[in-house]
């Protein structure tokens, strides 16, 4: 099998605020034998924002991330869920729709760039899932995560809008619970994976963002989960840093740790808290951790 | 084919109090038979105490939106065989994010008065001399929103609506987009300054629901995005959702990507980021609080400014134009 490599988009959030994630799937890319190539000239996918901002301003910062990763001749891998969705939904477009990507080249060409239609955009869970694959990833297993209860979350931009993403099944998604399966956990299924974690409104409607998180946390819970596993930085944001804002406003203790995904994974090869940057988290995972 | 139905009913009129309970139901399924279909026959042979909302059958009416299996379809346009299939079972509710009056009715007045508050018709600016000359692109951008059947299955789906009732919602976005985007329209900068406010159009979460479940392609979020654009570009900014979204694009034309504690300082101006203080000294201690200072800009910084300023002068010359 020829080796699997990537352009390798992290995302804003995971170089920063969320960085224990972004070098945490660096560990695991290594260990598993998958090339990530940097993008040192990549731009923000402007996160869905610049979309209200300036539609083809968007659509033109993004195929300039797709065309430097044209030119590395390769696919792009990210592990941030909304660049995911801003990104997939950016190439439909620009794909679909030979005018608009005539007209977004012609801006892009300003820049003595071009873009040619011709890159795919996955994100960490993905190219586990359907490129490497989770039978491979299975013997990779050290520590098999068999203690844990895990519950999956989703979110919201890991599926939909699903005829740009195209990959699993927004109403039945499985990818999550059969990697969790994969590294030996046990699956806790509650009602709202799929739904909001409230990050794209901290910043406008606290009191509504803080409410979608603790509702997220609490179906989690009350199933009998000990933590929960997430394979976007910013549903991140808010179910870890937000979980006492959501224990506040719901009056009630939650204390869930919640994972990367690349960290569960991370985990199960065997890396330690240490290098999987548990130390990070406000709410601790290390009391769960063996 | 012997299939169960599991249906969620409550009759609240009856009881004073709704305390809803599943019943099952046996359909003998045919391939191609709908949701619809099948709550018809139980109603006609089995249980004709089992209500629900219907006209058309043919998905133009927008009545027999109910909950399959999770999520907003119509009744009339979806089938049992591969929906059972999928899921291994086939579960109806009524509409979530609305009062339910008797088993799969729901209470549609307040999506109603959703669409009353955002002034549902055109409020025409003065004919200009020879009459309207409406193009193809202008119509365009509307069409979309126009295809709406008022079904209620986006606000259905809506994951601000779930914890804010008071959220315009999806549905009468697409409607008041149908109206700030007509070019004949005279009252759109109210109606933006309206939709700006709280409550409105910044409080959506882009989850995507909206778009995924609307059964017409109408693409609420897409208008919600066009509404903001417009709003900013109107410059009704006095909002944090406006100031953040510029906060964004400055940091970006600036560095190449988001700069997150400018970003929260500009948002939430002084006042709030000093409320922020003792979450942000949790955030410091695990080292979770980003520095602006030391965010360095991308590598060829010199392409990104390129594009912004290709496009500002696109916009330039569109403003010409239209002046
Ligand atoms: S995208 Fe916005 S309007 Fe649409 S369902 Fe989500 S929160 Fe509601
Ligand atoms: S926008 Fe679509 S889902 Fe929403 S009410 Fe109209 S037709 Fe139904
Ligand atoms: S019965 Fe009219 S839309 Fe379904």
């Amino acid at each position: 099998m020829a080796k699997l490599k990537y352009a390798y988009y992290p995302g804003c959030a995971s170089q920063a605020i969320t960085r224990e994630s972004n070098e945490t799937t660096r560990r695991v890319a290594r260990i598993l034998g998958i090339e990530l190539h940097d993008m040192p000239a990549a731009n923000c996918c402007g996160a869905g924002l610049m979309t209200d901002y300036d539609y083809e301003l968007s659509l033109a910062l993004n195929a300039r991330i797709f065309a430097q990763a044209e030119e590395m001749g390769m696919d792009i891998m990210t592990i941030c869920s909304t660049c995911l969705m801003v990104m997939n939904k950016a190439n439909r477009d620009l794909t679909s729709n030979p005018g608009l990507l005539e007209s977004t080249n012609a801006i892009l060409g300003e820049a003595g760039l071009k873009y040619g239609g011709k890159v795919k955009v996955k994100q960490l869970l993905w190219v586990l899932a359907e490129d490497y694959g989770f039978d491979r990833l299975k013997k990779k297993v050290k520590k098999p995560l068999s203690w844990l209860k895990a519950a999956p979350f989703y979110g919201c931009h890991s599926l939909r809008p699903s005829d740009a993403l195209g990959f699993d099944d927004p109403e039945d998604p499985r990818s999550l619970e059969e990697a969790i399966g994969a590294l030996g956990g046990e699956v806790v299924d509650y009602a709202g994976k799929t739904k909001c974690c409230g990050f794209q409104i901290d910043l406008v409607n606290e009191e509504a963002a803080v409410e979608m998180t603790g509702r997220r946390l609490t179906g989690a819970l009350d199933k009998g989960a000990d933590c929960m596993v997430t394979p976007c930085p910013f549903c991140h944001i808010n179910l870890d840093n937000y979980q006492s804002m959501a224990e506040k406003k719901l009056s009630r203790k939650i204390d869930l740790p919640v994972f990367h995904f690349s960290q569960l994974v991370g985990l199960a090869l065997g890396m330690s808290p240490a290098e999987l940057g548990l130390s990070r988290h406000l709410v601790s995972p290390e009391k769960i951790v063996r | 084919m012997r299939l169960k139905l599991k249906i969620r009913r409550c009759d609240p009129m009856k009881t004073g109090a709704c305390s809803p309970f599943l019943q099952a139901y046996d359909v003998e399924a045919e391939e191609g038979m709908t949701v619809l279909e099948a709550l018809i026959s139980i109603a006609e042979t089995d249980d004709p105490s089992l209500s629900f909302r219907r006209s058309c059958r043919s998905a133009i009416c927008g009545s027999c939106a109910v909950t399959v299996n999770g999520f907003p379809k119509l009744a009339c346009n979806t089938q049992i065989i591969p929906e059972h299939r999928k899921r291994g079972q086939l579960v109806l509710e009524p509409l979530a994010n609305h009062r339910v009056l008797k088993d799969l009715i729901v209470d549609m007045d307040p999506f109603w008065r959703k669409f009353e508050k955002t002034t549902p018709f055109l409020i025409p600016k003065e004919e200009p001399e020879g009459g309207w000359k409406i193009t193809g692109e202008d119509q365009a951008v509307i069409d979309d929103s126009q295809k709406c059947i008022m079904c209620g299955s986006c606000n259905a789906a809506c994951n601000t609506l779930d914890v804010d009732p008071g959220f315009v919602g999806p549905a009468a976005s697409a409607k008041a987009w149908r109206f700030v985007g007509d070019v004949r329209e005279a009252d759109g900068e109210r109606r933006l300054k309206d939709l700006s406010a709280e409550h409105g159009v910044w409080d959506c979460v882009r989850c995507m629901h909206c778009t995924e479940y609307c059964p017409k392609g109408v693409d609420p979020l897409k208008a919600i995005e066009q509404l903001r654009s417009r709003a900013m570009g109107a410059g009704i900014v006095d909002n944090h959702g406006a100031k953040h979204t510029l906060a964004m694009a400055e940091s970006i034309k600036r560095v190449g990507r988001l700069d997150e504690a400018a970003m929260t300082f500009k948002t939430l101006g002084i006042l709030r980021s000093l409320g922020m203080i003792p979450f942000g000294l949790k955030m410091e201690i695990h080292g979770k609080m980003p520095h602006p200072i030391i965010f360095p800009a991308i590598e060829k910084m010199e392409e990104v400014k390129k594009i912004y300023e290709a496009v500002e002068e696109k916009r330039k010359k569109e403003r010409g134009g239209e002046g």
